[in-house]
């Protein structure tokens, strides 16, 4: 079993064999291995050959985007060096590093800030994108209603409703959640509602017919079978989140990312805003890690125990 | 005498011009093992539904140990066509279902299921996943599921027919063992007539769709009943005798798909 969760974490290939090698163990042990006795031959050369394909597919995994970053990253360096760029134009990686650890300090203060706000926002698109996505799938007429308008509204490019958030909500805390619950909730909402519409109907007939109530067929069949597609739409909402903080600090605050990056491109340090562009990624990055690892404790069955 | 486990009469139904029961008579004796043997697409599966209450009968009235179920879910134990099982709960979960739903907290139902599942050989999987097991055991999971549900009606819906001959006659030893211990009252779907004459005290044949009751054959041999009844002389000639019937049926409208 380990072996077969270490094959899924490294590839789907390696999963799709490592799960059919499980089929085949049970088959085995319960029909005296008499139901597809020649398939179970195949298999055996499969388990063989499957941790050489894992392995093939781990470098590809990993290794393969790993090197094309580093080579990235070095012909930068090569470039800049080479060509004597002016550092404020375009500086080198060793020179955005250097920046980075002489402004650790003011760095990791604006981090936090702009963690605080991205998950505050990411919380509130949760809560407000999920509600969303439950009363649209249990009130039909409402759902027919506003899903087209929802919709719609996605081409209100947000950046340009944040002057009129300030306004109305003033500098505070307040109108930037606002914006990031703005860019966050669509994706959350729509796979949800398309997960909870399309769990299976048989399954629905079976709970209907053994005397399933509305709340028990929404609690134990579409609320579960929408998981899978709920976490799609919160991992992209995720992502969106800190780039979403980011323009909200834009619009104006005292501190985090967006605002460090404003001071850096008056005062003319390139090199700061590259810092600042790779601490985001990594934040962005460590958000989505957490919904991932999340995922994997609430998902279960379908392919993953 | 105790109230038949399920009484049918004149049951009709259609979905908009498609006529697919026309006028069903059916009776399942207290603690009987009926079965009913049609062509697919005759509307057996529609039967199913309109005595778990899922659909409304045009005409007709339906009736579960005497009283009328006429659109009320919840008083069957039901095996559907396909398994049906939840995909993110482990086996043992799924097995306690119905009874989970008719309000039996998951926990007091856990030894009962435990002990359903061994005897099922699927002791070693009570907290394996669905999709870890073969065809035949998810059959007998969803099974189970049915047979735990608190409902002494149990209806089955075609529920080896997605197996091999050989799984199949396993399947069958292995009902008529459990069917045997409790002797439960069970509607049975098949189109498969060896294995309805195997099993049943009664089969009730099918015309094409719309469906009426062809003919109701006694099937007579003792129990228990091993798998050598399909040997006997009388088993052969029921057999010869219900595939003459389906066959030489005149057809009638569109062909059954
Ligand atoms: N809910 C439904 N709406 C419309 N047509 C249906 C519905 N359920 C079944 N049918 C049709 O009724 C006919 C009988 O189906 P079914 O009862 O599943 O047959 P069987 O189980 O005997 O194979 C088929 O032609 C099928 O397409
Ligand atoms: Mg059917």
């Amino acid at each position: 079993m380990s072996e077969s969760s270490q094959t899924h974490e490294a590839a789907g290939r390696g999963r799709v064999s490592g799960k059919r090698g499980l089929v085949t163990d049970v088959r085995r042990e319960v029909d005296g291995g008499r139901e597809e006795t020649a398939k179970t031959q195949r298999e055996v050369g499969v388990a063989e050959t499957r941790r050489g394909v894992a392995t093939g597919a781990a470098v590809r995994r990993w290794l393969a985007p790993g090197a094309a970053v580093v080579l990235l990253i070095a012909g930068w360096q090569a470039f800049t060096t080479l060509s004597g760029t002016d550092a404020w134009l375009l500086p080198s990686p060793a020179d955005a590093l250097a920046a980075g650890r002489e402004d650790r300090a003011a760095l990791l203060t604006n981090t936090a800030a702009t963690a605080k706000l991205a998950l505050a926002g990411l919380g509130a698109a949760v809560v407000i994108g999920l509600a969303l996505a439950v009363v649209l799938h249990l009130v039909p007429l409402l759902g027919s209603a506003l899903y087209p308008l929802l919709v719609v509204s996605q081409n209100i490019p947000t950046v340009a409703l944040a002057p009129l958030l300030v306004v109305w909500l003033g500098f505070g805390m307040l109108p930037k959640v606002v914006v990031i619950v703005l860019v966050c909730f669509f994706p959350l909402t729509v796979a949800t509602l398309d997960g909870l519409r399309r769990s299976d109907p048989v399954i629905a007939d079976y709970l209907l017919m053994s005397g399933a109530s509305r709340g028990q067929l929404f609690r134990k069949l579409e609320l579960p079978a929408a998981l899978p597609p709920m976490f799609s739409g919160l991992k992209i909402a995720a992502t969106y989140s800190v780039v979403g903080a980011i323009i909200a600090e834009w619009m104006g605050a005292d501190q985090g990312l967006g605002k460090y990056m404003i001071v850096a491109k008056s005062a003319f340090r390139a090199d700061k805003i590259f810092v600042a562009i790779a601490v985001t990624v990594v934040l962005s990055l460590t958000v989505l890690g957490v919904v991932l690892l999340l995922e994997r404790v609430m998902v279960k069955g379908r392919g993953r125990a | 005498m105790p109230e038949n486990a399920l009484e049918v009469a004149g049951l009709r139904k259609s979905f908009g011009s498609l006529d697919v029961l026309d006028g069903i008579d059916l009776t399942v004796g207290d603690g009987e093992f009926v079965s009913v043997v049609g062509p697919s697409g005759s509307g057996k599966s529609t039967l199913f539904h309109l005595v778990g209450g899922l659909l409304q009968p045009d005409a007709g009235s339906i009736r579960i140990a005497g009283q009328d179920a006429v659109g009320k879910r919840g008083r069957i134990g039901y095996m559907p066509q396909q398994p049906a099982l939840l995909p993110w709960r482990t086996v043992e979960d799924n097995v306690v279902l119905a009874r989970e739903l008719a309000g039996t907290p998951r926990r007091k139902s856990r030894a009962v299921a435990r002990d359903w599942l061994d005897r099922a050989g699927l002791g070693g999987f009570a907290q394996a996943y669905p999709d870890a097991l073969s065809g035949g055991m998810r059959q007998r999971v969803a099974f189970l599921r049915a047979l735990l549900s608190d409902n002494p009606l149990l209806c089955l819906d075609e529920p080896f027919s997605a197996l091999d001959a050989m799984l199949r006659a396993d399947m069958h030893r292995w009902l008529l063992g459990i069917w045997e211990e409790n002797r439960r009252s069970v509607l049975f779907v098949t189109h498969n007539i060896e294995e309805a004459l195997l099993l049943s005290s009664t089969v009730y044949v099918f015309t094409r769709r719309p469906a009426r009751v062809l003919e109701r054959v006694e099937v007579p041999f003792a129990r228990p009943r091993s798998d050598e009844a399909v040997d006997d002389p009388e088993f052969v000639r029921l057999r010869r005798h219900i595939t003459d019937l389906l066959k030489t049926e005149p057809l009638k409208g569109p062909l059954a798909q």
